[in-house]
């Protein structure tokens, strides 16, 4: 029973409902994935050359695979 | 046990909206830019429309100039549009005013004090409240259409009892 009551302590701290009107936290740098874009960017692009394989990003464009 | 785990699941759902017909909760906010506090009390007698916006809301760039023309238009009448910035800083907010003016009343709302008595749902969302403190239109969103049908809707309630 204790340990129930404990995990569920846990588990309920560990989520938070985000109201619409709270979303400006979200919007926050620090809260982005990516802490550089640019860098990400770059990451993402070499990836695939590098492994011989692309797919599982997300891609921006037509999917042409003149990347 | 089951029971608390159930009860848990409704935790989020326990606000509820402000609906058209309910009387608009108490408000008590401090103003954007100006000292003092702004309440909906002071207010009482005016057709108000409460408005949520936030520097980060895209639909409030159309949103904030449609209801200053209206707050110009209508305010010799009775007509009193209250903005509660909903931006995590004042900094964010004084930015936005500074590309987009506005003249109405505004209200910052840090605590969240406000956005939670109205249980707001979307961004921007807007209560029109009649003479008497009623809500009688909620607008969740904010479109071209809105501005037009809100024209009328501001028009016919200051028809009532002026």
């Amino acid at each position: 029973m204790k340990a129930l009551a404990l995990t569920l302590l846990i588990a309920v701290t560990g989520c938070a409902n985000v109201a619409p009107y709270q979303r400006a936290h979200l919007a926050r740098p620090d809260m982005a994935f990516e802490s550089n874009l640019g860098v990400a960017k770059a990451m993402e692009k070499t990836f695939p050359a590098k492994e011989g394989a692309s797919g599982g990003a997300s891609v921006g464009g037509g999917g042409c695979g003149c990347n | 046990m089951r029971c608390i785990l159930a009860a848990l699941l409704f935790i989020p759902m326990l606000a509820v909206a402000v609906e058209a017909g309910q009387p608009a909760p108490a408000m008590d906010a401090p103003r954007l830019g100006e000292p003092g506090n702004l309440t909906l009390q002071s207010l009482r007698g005016k057709v108000v429309y409460v408005d949520f916006w936030a520097s980060w809301c895209v639909p409030c760039r159309l949103s904030m100039p449609t209801l200053d023309g209206l707050h110009k238009r209508h305010a010799d009448r009775g007509f009193a549009v209250v903005g509660v910035n909903k931006d995590a800083t004042l900094g964010d907010a004084q930015r936005f005013l500074k590309r987009v003016p506005v003249s109405f009343l505004l209200a910052r709302d840090d605590k969240d004090t406000v956005a939670k008595a109205f249980d707001v749902k979307a961004m921007p969302s807007g209560y029109l409240i009649d003479r008497k403190g009623k809500v009688r239109k909620v607008h969740r969103g904010f479109t071209a259409e809105t501005a037009a049908t809100l024209e009328q809707e501001v028009q016919d309630l200051l028809k009532e009892g002026a």
